[in-house]
């Protein structure tokens, strides 16, 4: 089974320390959330997922083969369709163009694109539009692990039901793994299995919370029972500034369950 | 389905652009109207009229004199060009990949822009002679920097972001290139390659016109010796009209097809 392993990951933007020494564990099917407020060095840590930076310091062992992002904004290439937007990973593995077109095409219309949307230049599309190109963009490759950088951060609420839809379908299908940032605590409770808190200066991660309700079983009552349970627990008070006080550098991660409702 | 879309889109920026001529017809028919005007108030010797004009540029291209100058002087400016294009393109793509390379050839392309085409032509004829290479290599000296300077703006500017996605996608090499660089680059590519255009064709006559026996130049030099206002303005309106189709024709089309993710389609 497909797995990514991090030790001991430190990063420094010349003096400034962004990351100190985070770990993490990621396997195939699963979903992690990063949550955190900004400036904790989330995006950091998906760049070097990513393989868009190189850390300091680090321990990586990944045997992920295909991994696809989906960033905050959409990120399409203004010079393309939507429909060759969304082939851009499949043009990258080689598919031969009538392939990579007819799968781009049926992904899109799957994502709620009609055929006349995906003949457009991403200009003439809406913002809602785009983000679906971006997401189908991401999927299209059939990925082993899923980055996802506040991808849903600006859509509206209907929007963003029906992509965590889309999403949940591809991932179950395809046995996914996703590694996604929000500072939404609710989508994080929505689409995770594991949540991890991060704090800034320096970023790390200081609580893990695991939630084990199945993804189909996870009604409105319990999302917000959760995410209510989840804002009241000191970490995540302290790290977004809602509560004063310290949270200890070095202290030893605990893992809370979240079998039902009670913590 | 996809394909109708697009050539229903083709047909109509086709026509669109053939629609858009009229408005330039008007303009160049005011133009003509004033030189008209002009031509009436000052007398044929010294302003011939647009009809005057027209009527002895066809004599010269039916006694067969124009076409074979105008052939040489357009090869001497598409060699010049050509090389210019290619050679400042393809460097200016490199400088502007590197901060060094960019922040060194910057003061460059300012010299090389201001330094009047004059000067380098009177070098050029002590170096080269009287033949062929002395209008070729002005050509070249004045269109390289323009290629050049747009080149590096266009791949200094490339969007980082965009960048970043390509490289998460693991893009190879070829489509970082064709995908990502090259389309971005084109939109500064193509005001530069039309603006090298125009000025490939002014350097090509002033350098004929001081150095060599044949081409438009040199029968310019002929006809002004002579006196002869209508055939040197015939020998004008050639090379306007040249340069005219050459990018209207050639270039704008061109620049409209690789650019028609920019235009607004009719909602």
């Amino acid at each position: 089974m497909s797995a990514l392993h991090i030790r001991h990951l430190c990063h420094r933007y010349g003096l400034t320390e962004v990351l100190a020494d985070v770990s993490l564990d990621l396997s195939a099917g699963e979903t992690l959330a990063l949550v955190g407020p900004s400036g904790c060095g989330k995006s950091t840590l998906l760049h070097v997922v990513a393989g868009l930076l190189t850390p300091s310091e680090a321990e990586m062992q990944s045997t992920f083969r295909n991994l696809s992002c989906v960033f905050q904004e959409p990120r399409l290439m203004p010079w393309k369709t939507a429909l060759d937007n969304i082939a851009l990973g499949l043009k990258a593995l080689r598919m031969p163009r009538p392939a990579r077109r007819r799968q781009a095409a049926e992904l899109g219309v799957r994502m709620g694109l009609s055929m006349d949307d995906l003949a457009k230049f991403p200009h003439e599309l809406s913002g809602g539009m785009q983000s679906r190109v971006s997401l189908a963009r991401a999927l299209a490759p059939r990925p082993d692990l899923l980055l996802l950088d506040e991808p849903f951060s600006a859509l509206d609420i209907g929007l963003k039901a029906e992509l965590y839809r889309l999403l949940t379908e591809q991932v179950s299908r395809y046995d996914t793994a996703v590694l996604m940032i929000t500072h939404d605590l609710m989508e994080a409770v929505r689409l995770a299995d594991r949540i991890l808190m991060m704090v800034p200066e320096p970023g790390r991660l200081v609580r893990e919370f695991v939630l084990e309700t199945p993804q189909e079983q996870r009604s409105s009552t319990w999302l917000y029972q959760t995410t209510a349970e989840l804002v009241m627990q000191d970490e995540v008070r302290i790290g977004f500034g809602l509560a004063e006080g310290e949270i200890p550098l070095a202290g030893p991660q605990e893992h809370a369950r979240h079998a039902g409702c009670a913590i | 389905m996809i394909s109708l879309v697009w050539l229903r889109d083709g047909l109509a920026s086709a026509l669109g652009y053939l629609w858009s001529g009229w408005g330039a017809i008007t303009s160049l028919l005011l133009f003509c109207a004033l030189w008209e005007f002009g031509g009436q108030v000052y007398g044929d010797l010294v302003l011939p009229g647009p009809v005057a004009t027209l009527r002895q540029l066809s004599a010269m291209f039916e006694s067969g004199a124009a076409l074979p100058e105008l052939a040489i002087s357009t090869r001497r400016a598409l060699y010049g060009l050509g090389l210019a294009l290619a050679a400042g393109t393809v460097l200016g793509l490199v400088a502007g990949r590197s901060m060094t390379a960019a922040m060194v050839s910057r003061p460059l392309v300012t010299l090389l822009l201001g330094m009047p085409p004059i000067a380098w032509l009177v070098l050029a004829m002590l170096w080269f002679g009287m033949g062929d290479a002395t209008p070729v290599f002005t050509v070249f000296v004045a269109c390289f920097p323009i290629a050049f300077a747009g080149a590096m703006q266009g791949s200094r500017t490339v969007d980082n972001k965009l960048r970043d996605m390509a490289l998460s996608y693991r893009l190879p090499w070829w489509m970082m290139v064709t995908d990502v660089h090259l389309p971005h680059v084109t939109s500064y590519l193509f005001p530069a390659w039309i603006t090298a255009l125009g000025t490939s064709w002014k350097v090509v006559v002033m350098a004929e016109l001081l150095t060599t026996v044949d081409g438009v130049g040199a029968a310019l030099a002929v006809s002004r010796t002579q006196l002869d206002t209508a055939t040197s303005l015939g020998w004008i309106v050639a090379v306007l009209g040249l340069l005219l189709a050459l990018e209207y024709l050639f270039l704008e089309p061109v620049k409209r097809r690789v650019e028609r993710w920019r235009t607004e389609a009719p909602r």
